[in-house]
């Protein structure tokens, strides 16, 4: 067997050098037979004539000889790729038709996949990802689907779920971390102990944090990624136990994460320990996740996410047993899930990933279509000329062999400039937000994608042999002689092929094009919901109260009294405001209030909704509407007594009958004393907090600052004019109150708006330009197989003329063929979008999947492309000279 | 001259591995040592030599090489490899029992005496 290979690589290798020896070969034995005879008597030429013949043919003996080489299929496929690429030259048309399709339309596809594949596909980077999961609460019946987990839950189930090897919390924020006197504010992430060995990737140096680390008052430690270690200590090696400020306070370095290390999509570049104070791991703080902290686990390698789950809900029960608040909790709905850490990550994007893979096929599915009937143009052209060499004996082998070699030139060039495409495409869906999908940060185009890429062009190239193999095969020599002397309709099975694959493309494309218009229409309806405040010129941005200057609310109060008043009176400003949570922030926490002598109806159970604390003219500076009542204003935190604003929502919801004002509530959800009740002043409208496509009616409630507390505050600061200038007043007027306060995430609140659209903005966009692409691969291939029709009758056009018809009747005739394969393709395409409708009906907002208003367009759409296609050819037909047509043959 | 035999299918490849075996020859050699071996009874058609040589070098039993030919040309020889050498022996073994039991029923006169 080696041998044989070693063989056949050397003749393949040393081509010319194995024909040479070949041929000397060959002569010297016919020189020694022709001497042999002459010395037998015969004279010189006679002898060489002998001996010549004896030897055979000599072409046959040497295609023997390589055949006994295993060279022939070698030599078959190099001639065949020669002739075709010459072929190909000869015809620029086609060739740059077929490779910008598939490069565009590969090209397409490799994006798209190297997006689903980063999202979707590829595990977590941690070893055994597969085995992380995330458990958090939910209150479905409160409206609450969402509340992440609480430090009690994570003090409960540290060790006695068996299924779990390990389990661990962690929360998103920033911080202000660096030197002394550093105002650089940096992502951070709080974690508790065995969160690196619950991922699987511990520190490369150091140690995690230890329980003891978990109380605050020994909580003053820190973890650096590799980057920030690179970066701010010059990967210095005995970096451990060195201090660094965080927030205004030093901390010592106790670790260092592996190089790479990223969890999920954070940025965080610094780990703090999750500590908390001993109030906070009571049962009572079970239920105040507020979204805040999410947990994760690791399984046992034996476990499962059902048993997982099995032993939360018995845990929870148990739990459950013995505290007060049990039947309301209960009557929530509440259950704490446990689910797939990569599933839940990407729950968001999954359907809509999905969605544009598909969408991309399909497009790839057009193109391809298109190909193969330009290939079966092509090959019908060739008719003729394959008839005459299969007469003259070459097999159908043969001809088979030549179609799939330049099937397989075609493909892989076209693959092959495909990457290019697929690397701009990336870029292109970076540029359009994918960065910031979950875990959009892994897309890359790597040699993966590569792959991938590869293996869509063979499976693409198979795909598109399958019919022209066939349709030259079932071509027999004798009809090609025939059909092509007469130039009639030729190869009726050729053509019905022909028309078949316009039906299907029109099909698809109208299935494309209705798709890509109900997400369009979708977006379009999602951007005219009102947000419920005026997201022109006005800017947010967001401080960390932090340090030794702000030791209470109270300071916190004065201090955001001050930047009111100097932010107020500056020249652009016509209003600020603070407020602790601001809508599309990304944080959609909900908490609880309580109605003082509200008695819940049966069925009815306690509601989460949202809380503010909001200090300054907070909602004259968000643009927000008055219903009744009046608003809340800076004098309010100073106030003895209580009150408070709540929205239209949470009013029709406690009070139906519309006496919202001079009602009182509880936060929290337990009635308290007099002194803890607030009064109800004002009634607002209400404003979407999460995003534009949000359905819930929660409500929300809005307290003094001073009520409701927190050293994470945002500033709203609306003008008259533009929004840049705002943002330079919003940094001097801090600057000037506390140079160590660092302003993070300023934007206008029209931004956030744009950003909370991109999940529907860039699929939408996406879908429009593969359907773009499709519309204009259908009408390329309606005017080739409209052409390439009318070509083909010249000669029955040229008489029909000659014999007095018009050129009216010549281009109806071909517009109905055009038309009929219109129709049919529309017919099946409706069906299919009709389908396609049903399915992607749950990404669609405020749009039902089979809206006319779309079909209709899409429709018209590629009615009219696929006119527009149709009436060239047509014309061209219609104007044909007898004369000429007829003296063609 | 008596008509040389029609050499049988798959014989052609032991012949030719036969007369290598003896001494290194070229193509044409080959062709007149089987003659000379088979005292002229077997003749192999020359267009078959060559692609036959060709098919057992490929299969690795001969080896060739380029060397001097009796009158100093050069001239293409081939050898018995040892994986030659070893087919060689199975073939003619092989040959030997089919033709002794061809023989043994082609002698047979009557049923009774077997």
């Amino acid at each position: 067997m080696l041998a044989r290979v070693r063989s056949w690589w050397r003749a393949a290798a040393g081509r010319r050098e194995f024909e040479s020896s070949m041929s000397a070969e060959l002569e010297f034995h016919i020189e020694q037979y022709a001497e042999d005879l002459m010395r037998a008597g015969a004279g010189k030429q006679e002898a060489y004539r002998r001996a010549r013949m004896e030897l055979g043919g000599r072409n046959s003996v040497e295609e023997d000889c390589r055949k006994a080489r295993g060279l022939q299929w070698l030599d078959e496929v190099g001639r065949n790729a020669r002739f075709s690429a010459r072929l190909l030259r000869k015809s620029p048309a086609f060739t740059t038709a077929a490779l910008l399709t598939l490069a565009l339309c590969l090209g397409a596809n490799l994006t798209i996949f190297a997006v689903v594949d980063a999202i979707l596909v590829r595990p977590l980077p941690f070893p055994d990802a597969g085995r992380l999961v995330t458990i958090f609460n939910t209150y479905p019946k409160a409206g609450v689907e969402r509340d992440g987990s609480s430090i009690t839950n994570y003090y409960e189930r540290r060790g006695k779920i068996a299924a779990f090897r390990s389990v661990s919390m962690y929360a998103f924020g920033t911080a202000v971390v660096g030197g002394a006197g550093s105002t650089a504010v940096t992502e951070i992430t709080w974690v508790t102990p065995e969160f690196f060995a619950t991922l699987g990737r511990g520190p490369a140096r150091g140690r995690e944090f230890s329980d003891a680390e978990m109380n605050p008052e020994a909580d003053r430690v820190v973890i650096l990624t590799d980057e920030y270690w690179r970066s701010h200590f010059a990967s210095d090696p005995s970096v451990l136990g060195k201090q660094i400020w965080v927030d205004g306070s030093p901390r010592t370095v106790v670790g260092v994460l592996p190089r790479g290390f990223r969890f999920l999509s954070s940025k965080a570049e610094v780990y703090l320990p999750l500590s908390s104070s001993a109030e906070r791991r009571t049962p009572q703080e079970r239920h105040s996740g507020g979204n805040v902290m999410q947990m994760i686990a690791r399984l046992r390698p034996d476990a499962t996410i059902e048993q997982a789950q099995a032993e939360i809900d018995a845990q929870n029960a148990a739990l459950e047993r013995d505290d007060p608040k049990a039947k309301m909790i209960a009557d929530a709905g509440f259950r704490s899930l446990v689910v797939s850490l990569h599933g839940d990550q990407v729950a968001t994007v999954r359907p809509v990933l999905l969605l544009l893979e598909a969408g991309v096929l399909v497009l790839l599915l057009i193109g391809g279509v298109n190909l193969a009937n330009l290939l079966l143009i092509r090959a019908s052209g060739r008719l003729k000329e394959i008839a005459v060499r299969r007469a003259l004996g070459a097999s159908g082998r043969r001809v088979v062999s030549e179609v799939l070699v330049e099937i397989c030139l075609l493909t892989l060039a076209g693959g092959v400039l495909a990457m290019p495409v697929g690397v701009a495409g990336v870029r292109l869906v970076n540029a359009l937000g994918a960065q910031q999908l979950p875990l959009g940060a892994y897309i890359v185009f790597d040699a993966r994608v590569v792959l991938a890429g590869l293996v869509m062009t063979i499976v693409l190239g198979a795909a598109l042999a399958v019919p022209v193999a066939w349709f030259n095969l079932r071509s027999l020599p004798a009809d090609g002689l025939q059909s092509a002397s007469r130039t009639v309709t030729t190869g009726r099975a050729g053509q019905a092929l022909r028309h078949a694959f316009i039906v299907a493309q029109v099909a698809l494309g109208l299935v494309l094009l209705t798709g890509a218009g109900l997400l369009g229409l979708s977006l379009k309806r999602a951007m005219e919901v009102s947000p419920g405040f005026r997201a022109d010129h006005a800017i947010a941005g967001r401080v960390s109260l932090v340090g030794n200057r702000y030791p209470s609310p109270e300071a916190g109060r004065e201090f955001t009294e001050r930047l009111v008043k100097d932010l107020e009176q500056r020249p652009g400003v016509r209003w600020a405001g603070i407020t602790t949570n601001i809508p599309f922030s990304g944080y959609n926490g909900m908490s609880a209030a309580t109605v003082k002598g509200e008695v819940l109806r049966p069925g009815q159970t306690v509601r989460g909704n949202y809380s503010y604390g909001v200090a300054g003219d907070y909602f004259e500076a968000m643009g927000m509407v008055l219903r009744a009542g009046r608003f809340l204003n800076a004098e309010d935190s100073q106030r003895k007594e209580r009150i408070c604003v709540v929205d239209e929502d949470f009013a029709r919801y406690h009070w139906p009958q519309g006496n919202a004002l001079g009602q009182k509530l509880f936060q929290g959800t337990r009635p308290g004393s007099d002194a803890e009740a607030f009064t109800v002043v004002g009634v607002v409208g209400s404003v979407k907090q999460a995003g534009l496509t949000d359905e819930g009616t929660q409500g929300a409630v809005y307290y003094p600052y001073i009520y409701r507390p927190d050293s994470k505050i945002f500033i709203v600061v609306r003008g008259s004019v533009r929004t840049e200038p705002l943002k330079a007043d919003l940094q001097s007027a801090l600057r000037q109150l506390d140079p160590a306060l660092a302003l993070t995430g300023t934007e206008a609140m029209s931004d956030r708006i744009a950003e909370s659209l991109l999940v529907r903005r860039s699929p939408a966009l996406l879908a429009a330009l593969f359907s773009g692409m499709a519309v204009l691969l259908i009408a390329i291939g309606v005017y080739g197989v409209l052409s390439y029709s009318v070509a083909q009758r010249q000669r029955e056009i040229g008489i029909r003329i000659a014999l007095g018809a018009g050129p009216v009747e010549i281009r109806r005739q071909f517009l109905s063929i055009g038309l009929r394969l219109l129709a049919a393709g529309v017919a099946i395409g409706l069906g299919g979008a009709w389908m396609m409708g049903r399915a992607i009906e749950a990404v669609l907002f405020h749009v039902s999947g089979h809206s006319a208003a779309v079909l209709a367009e899409a429709t018209g759409l590629i009615g009219l492309a696929a006119l527009v296609a149709c009436f060239l050819p047509a014309q061209k037909a219609a104007t044909t000279s007898p004369v000429r047509a007829l003296a063609a043959e | 001259m008596a008509k040389p035999a029609e050499i049988l299918p798959g014989t052609l490849d032991m012949l030719i591995l036969k007369a290598v075996s003896l001494d290194p020859l070229h193509g044409y050699g080959v062709l007149l040592r089987i003659r000379q071996i088979s005292r002229e009874a077997i003749d192999i058609p020359q267009g078959s030599l060559y692609p036959a040589l060709y098919r057992l070098e490929h299969q690795g039993l001969i080896a060739a090489e380029w060397g001097q030919s009796e009158n100093n040309r050069k001239a293409k020889y081939y050898k018995l490899t040892a994986a030659g050498r070893r087919r060689l022996r199975e073939e003619t073994a092989g040959w030997k029992r089919l033709t002794s039991a061809i023989d043994a029923a082609l002698n047979t006169s009557s049923l009774e005496e077997s």
